[in-house]
This record gives structure tokens, C-alpha cells and sequence, in this order.
């Protein structure tokens, strides 16, 4: 799986690789613009209003393993729309480039790789509930489901098909200047070997966010994802769980929007992983996320 | 080193490439031309409120009084009061929406206005039928989305904070201005 010859990042090294993607990213939709996200893993219980859509184009950094060099990049493109001011609807395709180089130890072995890959399709549905500008709580039911061709991790081939529903909660104070948002849910996968070790997994996941309006059109917040996956769908099949944290900072102009965030793993255990609160095998130190959203 | 420059330039970039638009509708004096008849002249009496005045707006609407200077004409035809004009400012998603609104001699609400509107969704509350739903209203009216002021589906934040804005201001009015 080695990619031999001279490449790109191993000519300039891991943090500008790190830079030229975020920039690139940058650069490369900064004409776009999107629902409005404040946070980078957090999702809250607004949609879109009937008959608007938004295109959004997320780009993560996913990188730092226990030893040798990784850089997993996800490029995602999505489409949203309104159908009524209570639901919508998205599809999405993802592809990620990977780099890796010396990934290589008892908890996180990964093979050498420097390439491109297709990553899937989603597609998703959400359904406002309560609204958080009117009700004293927000709330929405959203599900997601989707096929994935090569794993995030090694860019590994499968066939894995998936369903995630999540319900989303979002509470604002002060005139919606502090806004909070809350969700959880769990994701059903099959078709996972060859890129993992088990052929179906669930994972249970969510996001808790916080985020404050500082001077007009921008926010500034902090939040935390979790996730902890069971193969086999068996509860007493543990595997790995982790939680990311870190700021984020959102700019929304009246077509678009953009919010960096800037996750570190907080804390993690996995099967077969030392207990030094860290895990490896299937995540990263850091997960850093750009989202561009454009609105018409 | 890779974490600092991370923190840094990626918010630069995006801080770089940030712009606004924006939507006037009205300038002040065309908004005074919608709301009142022709003839009537507008002198301004502009107030800066105490520390005692905002906690009592406050407490007699439910609402936060954001700023303690607020933009106020008074109104008069042939020497006769004809009422108030006052320019505020609420907050839309990302900038503030700017509006007048105009009152009768009474304190009644005679008219709204939106004289700025900068956000994406939400810009049916220039709406006229919207906007009528407020007209005689007093200061003690309950002003409540889905109450007695019917919310438009897709523009929520905008109808409750130009809801609360009212309510707000018919308070201003019975503490600050009558």
C-alpha cells in the first residue's frame, strides 16, 4: 500500500501538509456558503426554512498517532434543503486523502500510505420538533444513513452501509446570543471487514457545544464529541471509546457562513490499548475541522 | 509549533475572506414619511436613559434593554402632537435588524417599519399584514408568538425579536417618554 516515489507532503513536511489543506480548503470554496453550524462536531435542533437550500463543504483534519507520521483528510460536499420550515433533507459525498508514514506500533499499525480516496455517499432527514427561538427547548429528530468505500482510518476498501439516528437538542439564552446545543444518538454499521476486524459494529456518539456571540456575525465556543464503539453489536464487545474537546470560532455573513474548530482527544481507552487514557487505533490526537456553508 | 500556527492562521484566513451585505429599505426620513402624514414635522428628543429607567423597562416587559440611548422624534402637524418616532435596534441571527416604530399621541402603536434588514432568512417581516398585527397595541399587551402575534414559520427569530422590540419600547415609552 506504500505510494513510493517523491510526494508532495514528504517534501514539505507534516504541518505544512497540515496548513496546505486547511488553506486549500480555504481558498478553494470561500465563494460558497450554509444551515447554520456553530460548531464543528455539535449539531443543534434548527433546519432550514421551506424552499432554501444550502451547499456545505467541510473539510476535517484528522491527525497524531502514537508514533510515525498521520494525516487523514476528509473532504465533504453537501447539498441541504427546506422541503417545509420543520424538515430537511441532504445528501453528501465524502473523500478523504490519507498519509501516513511509520504508523507503526502494537496499538495503532497502519500501513504507509500517501493517496487519494473515495470515501461514500449519505444522505440525511431532520425534523424540528420544538423550535429554539420559540419553545423553551429545541428540539429535532434526525437520521442519517449512507455507504462508505474506504475507511477513515487506513483508507482501507469495505463496503460498509449505515444508519445513524440522533436526536438533537438546542437551548439559546440572552436574545440567542449564548447558544447551546446537545446531541446524541447511536450509528448501526454492517460490511465493515476488510478494513476492520468485525463485519457490523453500533456505535454510540454525540456532541455537547456552547458557543457566544462576541461582536456581531461571530461566535466564539467551545465543545466536545464522544464516541464509543461495540462490534458485533453486542454490548460486551468493547472496543474503543474517546472524547475530543477544544474552541471553535464561527463567522456568518448573510450567504455565508464558515466555523473552525479545533479538537484535541481528550480522553480514550480502546481494547488491547494501554490505560494511559488515550486511544490510537482508530483515532487521532487531533480532530480539526473547517465548515463553509453558502445559502441561496 | 504546528498547534500555535494552526490556532492562528486558520482563523486569520477565514477572518480574511468575511464580508457583509446588507438591506435598507428605508432612510430614516422616508421611514418618518411612511409612518406619519404628510406635513408632519419631526423634532428630535433623543433619551438617555438612568440606570433606574432601564431595570424598570426590564421589569414591566421581560425583555433586556441593550443599549440606555435610544433615538426618538417627536411628531407634530400644525403645532398638534400627532405622536413619537423611535429607531431601534434588535438583534436578527448574525446583525442587527434596525426598525422603527411609530406611536400615536396615546402610546397606541401606529406603525412599524423595517429600515435595515442584513440576515439571510427571516426578511418576511416587512410583511405588511405581519406588521399590522401590532397596530393599537399598548404598553401591558401580551405581545407572545402564537398568542396574540402570529409567528411567520421560517423567520421565528426575527418575529420574536421584533415582538420583543415592541414590547420593550411600549415600556420605554410609559416610563421614559410620555
Amino acid at each position: 500500500m506504500v505510494d513510493s516515489g517523491s510526494t508532495f507532503a514528504a517534501l514539505i513536511g507534516r504541518q505544512r501538509v497540515l496548513l496546505f489543506c486547511l488553506l486549500a480548503a480555504s481558498l478553494g470554496t470561500v465563494s460558497l456558503t450554509a444551515e447554520e453550524q456553530l460548531f464543528g462536531f455539535v449539531r443543534g435542533a434548527e433546519t432550514l426554512p421551506a424552499g432554501r437550500s444550502e451547499i456545505y463543504q467541510f473539510v476535517t483534519v484528522r491527525t497524531g498517532k502514537s508514533q510515525g507520521t498521520y494525516v487523514g483528510t476528509d473532504f465533504e460536499t453537501e447539498f441541504e434543503h427546506g422541503f417545509t420550515d420543520r424538515f430537511q433533507a441532504s445528501v453528501a459525498i465524502e473523500n478523504r486523502y490519507i498519509y501516513n508514514r511509520g504508523v507503526d506500533g502494537d496499538r495503532d499499525a497502519l500501513d504507509d500510505m500517501n493517496r487519494y480516496r473515495f470515501g461514500g455517499v449519505r444522505a440525511s432527514s431532520k425534523y424540528m420538533l420544538l423550535s429554539p427561538f420559540k419553545d423553551a427547548l429545541g428540539l429535532a429528530l434526525r437520521v442519517e444513513g449512507g455507504y462508505a468505500q474506504h475507511d477513515e482510518v487506513g483508507g482501507l476498501p469495505e463496503k460498509e452501509f449505515f444508519v445513524a439516528p440522533e436526536v438533537d437538542f438546542q437551548k439559546n439564552f440572552r436574545d440567542d446570543t449564548i447558544i447551546t446545543e446537545m446531541w446524541m444518538g447511536t450509528e448501526w454499521a454492517w460490511g465493515k471487514q476488510p478494513a476492520e476486524q468485525y463485519p457490523r459494529e453500533i456505535a454510540f456518539q454525540g456532541g455537547l457545544g456552547a458557543s457566544y456571540r462576541f461582536v456581531r456575525n461571530w461566535f466564539i465556543g467551545v465543545e466536545s464529541h464522544i464516541r464509543a464503539e461495540y462490534p458485533l453489536f453486542r454490548l460486551d464487545n468493547f472496543e474503543h471509546y474517546v472524547i475530543y474537546a477544544g474552541p471553535s470560532i464561527h463567522y456568518s455573513a448573510q450567504r455565508w457562513w464558515a466555523t473552525l474548530t479545533c479538537t484535541r482527544q481528550a480522553w480514550g481507552e480502546g481494547i488491547d490499548e494501554p490505560l494511559d487514557g488515550r486511544t490510537f487505533a482508530e483515532e487521532t490526537k487531533w480532530k480539526i475541522r473547517l465548515k463553509l456553508g453558502v445559502n441561496f | 509549533m504546528t498547534e500555535r500556527i494552526l490556532y492562528v492562521a486558520i482563523p486569520a484566513l477565514t477572518i480574511g475572506a468575511c464580508h457583509a451585505y446588507a438591506t435598507t429599505y428605508h432612510t430614516i426620513e422616508s421611514a418618518q414619511k411612511a409612518c406619519f402624514e404628510e406635513g408632519t414635522s419631526f423634532e428630535s428628543a433623543a433619551v438617555s436613559l438612568t440606570k433606574a429607567q432601564v431595570k424598570a423597562i426590564e421589569k414591566a416587559s421581560g425583555v433586556r434593554v441593550r443599549s440606555d440611548k435610544q433615538r426618538v422624534w417627536k411628531a407634530t402637524k400644525d403645532g398638534v402632537s400627532t405622536g413619537w418616532f423611535i429607531v431601534d435596534e434588535v438583534l436578527g441571527k448574525h446583525e442587527f435588524i434596525t426598525w422603527a416604530l411609530a406611536l400615536k399621541p396615546d402610546g397606541g402603536v401606529q406603525s412599524i417599519e423595517i429600515i435595515d434588514y442584513r440576515e439571510t432568512y427571516g426578511y418576511e417581516i416587512r410583511n405588511a399584514d405581519w406588521r399590522a398585527q401590532f397596530l393599537g397595541k399598548k404598553n401591558g399587551a401580551k405581545l407572545q408568538l402564537d398568542e396574540d402575534i402570529k409567528n411567520i414559520s421560517g423567520a421565528t427569530l426575527s418575529c420574536r425579536h421584533i415582538t420583543d422590540g415592541v414590547k420593550r419600547l411600549l415600556a420605554f415609552y410609559e416610563i421614559a417618554l410620555r
